[in-house]
């Protein structure tokens, strides 16, 4: 009983996707509740006016405009030069947040793995539609991966396989504000973690908000976590902060940790409900390819 | 409400100890499994309103503890035995009777017949209810009180634990009388049968357990006593014991000694045995013998140049009492009583110390008066060169620092009794009262209870003249004549002075005339060797007096020494406490073996005496079937008491075994 035993898992030697996986990706695409501007031309349309199939409106021609777009036509009824305005399209700035916390080095595939696997699955959906693609995790937010390209996959790939979890005193919130502040675009945010987080998660969000990004928040939890098998006097230690909890388990205290662990979910599942944050509760003993086919396609982040 | 404690001290603290450790169980930190968690963000949570307050938060709503608190204290509460007095009946009176004389060692039951006893007692004792008051008594013989009346079960025990072993004879007639007394308190005399009895006598009843060996018990009247006799030991036992072992000089043959031994069979067949003789620890001879059974047989040993020593003898044959199979005898050093005769001449006493009788024991040496002044006198009375010192017709001008015999002459004395001299020799005789001499007178009357005149017979002897001798408050008159006491004896300090009040021949001018015809009878010589017996404080025989255990032992000493003391067999040493007529009474002689005497100048040991165990009743270990008290016979209790075989503190044992599993399992719970 003397050494510690543990729940920490062995990493995973499968890789992150599948070709079957990938098959399947291609076929899907990443779906944004908003129309946001993008940096290059791209599948997307965006808010700005461009040159696309998607016709947008009409204007009177003033001297200068592109010749290009008069809609000749128009002139011959009406004697009049209008231009046909087209929606711009362009591409999507898709961004992937993993939590590398050591609290996500657990559970049996870990909450790491599983949470790499989700990034690499959007990512790849998002590569597949020419959007560009941003992978980083907390310790590395400041400077994140960007990928463009269905081509640059095994860029991703490697990249996301590259990622550990470490043991850093950098909290959620410092790293979303390195990410806010680095990263001035819009787009889809998606973030990955399990919200253990003493110092909070809220102001994090809320700088997220204040972005006006497409948020999601996959809330990743280990069956550990949900249904704690751990019986006996235990001295629980914080694998982040070495914090000791010295706890008798007995079945009430399971029921009030049931209940806590069910009020700190409603109260994330509120906060983000109010500020527009798709939250989406996950456990990594689930598949990933089955979190992104058909839960977060129900959610509507997928198409 | 009262209490009487059901535990011992050491019990009481630990079971005392029991509430604490369940608390600090409940209170202090356990060794925890240390389990590494993603995070104790949720556990504080939850936590948090375990740990609001206090410490006392913990035992908040912990209701097991409350129930294993409750539970000891009521166990406790048990432990004390609460009760009322008031209401309170005295139950039975039971006295138990223990024999721990000498065949009580017998191993013939195991481990021994005395431990059987007590084992049989300590069933008898948790057979008892509550209420019953119970006595211990142990016996050997005398009676030995260890508990009186009692309901505390534990002092019983004790008092029955701690009797010990002896090798004492028996008799039970004291330790019944004890009984008998504390049993029917309100008797105050046994031999006035109308005496009012002043409170009702209580009935009670004896266990006695013993083994049977003492005699009947006359006239002892049971009265209120219901005597229940409990046999110890199997009836056909063998055993093989000496009754007796002596040491004599052999008559014929100087400077021979002869051991003589006498063997008793007490079994029912016929053994042969082999007997071994140690002196002074060394084998010196051994013999084989064979004894009928229930026949006794004697063995011989001759000792040839051995002049002191001890002796030992063991019988080589195993039986189930082993104190009686050895005897001990010493072999007295041939002391010579040294004698002085001051006398300005007078055959009939030089020759009746010349008869081979006073030469065996003495050394006589005769000197004129003149020796009195002699430088030489003065040193060998100082040095205490003599035991004895007899002055015919002469007087000292101090008085020598040993006994005397004063023969027709005056002793100096003091006239009026003076304090308590400083010094311990007194050199003058105090208390004394002598008259001028008158006669003719004759003998009267002989003292018989001395040793000195115990044999004289005075009736035909003629006195011319004598003067009367009063020997003072503390003196004995050992004779009276027809004007008054003529002989007396009287101590100065550790010494003896005896006074003859009439001379055996009378130095006249004319040269010496008799002035008895005593000189010539047959008690004169016998007179003589006497005083040099009792008065050298001589020792004639070869062998050492031997005593049985636990009986005292009176040794005549010689008086040139002051202080004595008595070294056991097992090394204890006791200083000798001075008698009357300076004999010495030694009382603990409950050890088996040779005791030496020594004086406290003197290296070698001046006297040794045995204690040994030749007890024809002890070494019979037959159990008798009954026994008979007065006019009324007790048989044997052939129903053994059904034996209660104590079970209570297993069960507290359990109970709190109990606890601790109901705790750990309480404490490993997860889904109760």
């Amino acid at each position: 009983m003397a050494e510690t035993s543990t729940i920490r898992s062995s990493k995973p030697s499968s890789a992150l996707l599948s070709a079957e996986t990938m098959a399947k990706l291609e076929r899907m695409e990443l779906v944004s509740r908003k129309i946001f501007r993008g940096r290059m031309k791209g599948e997307r349309r965006s808010k700005r006016k461009g040159q696309s199939v998607e016709f947008a409106d009409f204007k009177n021609y003033v001297s200068g405009d592109d010749l290009r777009f008069i809609d000749w036509n128009l002139f011959a009824r009406m004697d009049r030069l209008y231009l046909k305005i087209f929606l711009e399209e362009e591409d999507l700035h898709f961004y992937t947040i993993i939590d590398d916390s050591m609290s996500m080095d657990f559970g049996d595939p870990s909450k790491f793995f599983v949470a790499k696997q989700i990034a690499a699955s959007l990512a790849y959906i998002g590569l597949c539609r020419g959007d560009r693609v941003s992978v980083s995790s907390f310790e590395t937010s400041a400077s994140p991966v960007v990928i463009r390209g269905k081509s640059s996959a095994h860029r991703l790939i490697g990249h996301l396989e590259s990622l550990t979890c470490v043991a850093s005193a950098c909290t959620m919130s410092d790293s979303i504000k390195r990410f806010c502040v680095k990263n001035t675009g819009k787009g889809i945010v998606v973030l990955v973690t399990d919200l253990m987080n003493k110092t909070g998660y809220e102001a994090a969000l809320r700088m997220l908000v204040a972005r006006e990004m497409d948020i999601f928040l996959i809330h990743l939890l280990s069956p550990e976590e949900l249904n704690p098998a751990a019986q006996g006097d235990l001295k629980l230690v914080d694998c982040e902060d070495g914090d000791q909890r010295e706890v008798s388990i007995s079945a009430g205290l399971l029921n009030r940790y049931q209940q806590t662990l069910a009020a700190f979910i409603e109260q994330a599942k509120s906060f983000c409900n109010k500020r527009s944050i798709t939250y989406v509760p996950a456990r990594s003993d689930q598949a990933a390819d089955v979190l992104v086919n058909e839960y977060l396609r129900s959610k509507g982040l997928v198409r | 409400m009262n209490w009487i404690s059901a535990l011992g001290p050491w019990q009481w603290l630990m079971i005392l100890a029991v509430p604490p450790a369940v608390l600090s169980l409940y209170f202090l930190k356990l060794k925890r499994t240390e389990l590494a968690v993603p995070s104790t963000l949720l556990w504080r949570k939850t936590l948090e309103d375990v740990h609001v307050n206090s410490i006392w938060q913990r035992l908040r709503k912990n209701l097991l503890l409350y129930l294993q608190l409750l539970f000891l204290a009521l166990l406790i509460f048990a432990c004390l035995r609460p009760g009322w007095s008031g209401q309170s009946r005295v139950g039975e009176r039971r006295i138990y009777i223990i024999d721990n004389s000498a065949s009580m060692q017998a191993t013939d039951v195991s481990p021994n017949r005395l431990d059987l006893a007590k084992k049989k007692v300590r069933e008898l004792l948790s057979d008892t209810s509550a209420d019953d008051v119970g006595m211990v008594i142990a016996f050997s013989d005398r009676a030995d009180v260890r508990q009186g009346f009692t309901k505390d079960r534990n002092r019983l025990f004790s008092a029955v634990e701690s009797i010990p072993t002896t090798s004492r004879g028996t008799d039970v007639s004291e330790a019944l009388r004890a009984a008998a007394g504390l049993a029917n308190p309100g008797r105050s005399s046994f031999d006035n049968l109308s005496d009012i009895m002043v409170a009702d006598a209580v009935p009670a009843t004896v266990y006695l357990l013993s083994d049977g060996a003492f005699g009947d018990l006359g006239d002892f009247e049971m009265g209120k006593l219901k005597i229940e006799y409990i046999p110890i030991g199997e009836t056909k036992t063998n055993n093989l014991g000496i009754l007796s072992f002596a040491v004599q000089r052999n008559e014929d043959k100087a400077n021979k000694l002869e051991a003589f031994a006498r063997i008793t069979n007490r079994g029912d067949q016929k053994v042969d045995f082999t007997a071994s003789l140690e002196f002074d620890g060394k084998l010196l001879d051994a013999s084989a013998g064979s004894v009928e059974a229930g026949e006794e047989a004697g063995l011989l040993f001759e000792l040839t140049d051995t002049d002191e020593g001890q002796l030992k003898l063991t019988l080589d044959y195993e039986d189930a009492l082993a104190v009686d199979n050895v005897a001990y005898a010493a072999i007295r050093p041939l002391k010579q009583i040294s004698v002085l005769l001051v006398t300005p001449g007078n055959n009939a006493l030089e020759t009746a110390l010349q008869t081979p009788r006073v030469q065996q024991i003495a050394s006589v040496q005769v000197e004129s008066p003149t020796f009195l002044t002699d430088t030489k006198y003065i040193d060998a009375t100082l040095n205490a060169t003599f035991d004895l010192v007899i002055f015919d017709q002469c007087s000292p001008m101090q008085m020598p620092s040993s006994n005397t015999l004063f023969i027709g002459s005056v002793p100096p004395q003091v006239a009026s009794p003076k304090p308590i001299e400083e010094s311990k020799e007194d050199t003058k005789i105090v208390g004394w009262k002598f008259s001028e001499p008158k006669g003719p007178i004759f003998i009267l009357d002989v003292n018989r209870s001395n040793s000195i005149t115990q044999f004289l017979e005075m009736g035909a002897v003629e006195i011319v003249e004598a003067r009367t001798v009063e020997p003072g408050e503390s003196g004995t008159v050992l004779m009276t004549s027809s004007d008054g006491p003529v002989f007396g004896i009287a101590p100065r300090g550790p010494f003896q002075d005896a006074v003859l009040g009439f001379s055996i021949v009378q130095q006249t001018n004319e040269g010496s005339a008799r002035n008895t015809n005593w000189w010539a009878r047959r008690s004169f010589p016998v007179f003589v060797y006497s005083v040099v017996e009792y008065l050298g404080g001589g020792v004639t025989e070869s062998s050492s007096p031997s005593v049985q255990p636990g009986w005292p032992i009176g040794l005549m000493l010689s008086s040139r020494f002051q202080d004595y003391r008595v070294v056991a067999p097992d090394g204890k040493t006791t200083d000798l406490i001075r008698g009357d007529e300076s004999r010495y009474t030694f009382t603990k002689t409950d050890e088996m073996g040779i005791y030496q005497v020594f004086a406290k100048a003197v290296e070698k040991p001046v006297e040794s005496f045995c204690v040994n165990l030749f007890s024809n009743r002890e070494s019979d270990l037959a159990v008798a079937d009954s026994v008979k008290m007065g006019y009324e016979k007790v048989a044997a209790t052939n129903s053994i008491v059904q034996a209660r075989q104590e079970t209570w503190r297993w069960i507290l044992l359990a109970g709190l075994l109990l606890l601790v599993i109901e705790w750990v399992v309480f404490n490993r719970r997860v889904f109760i």
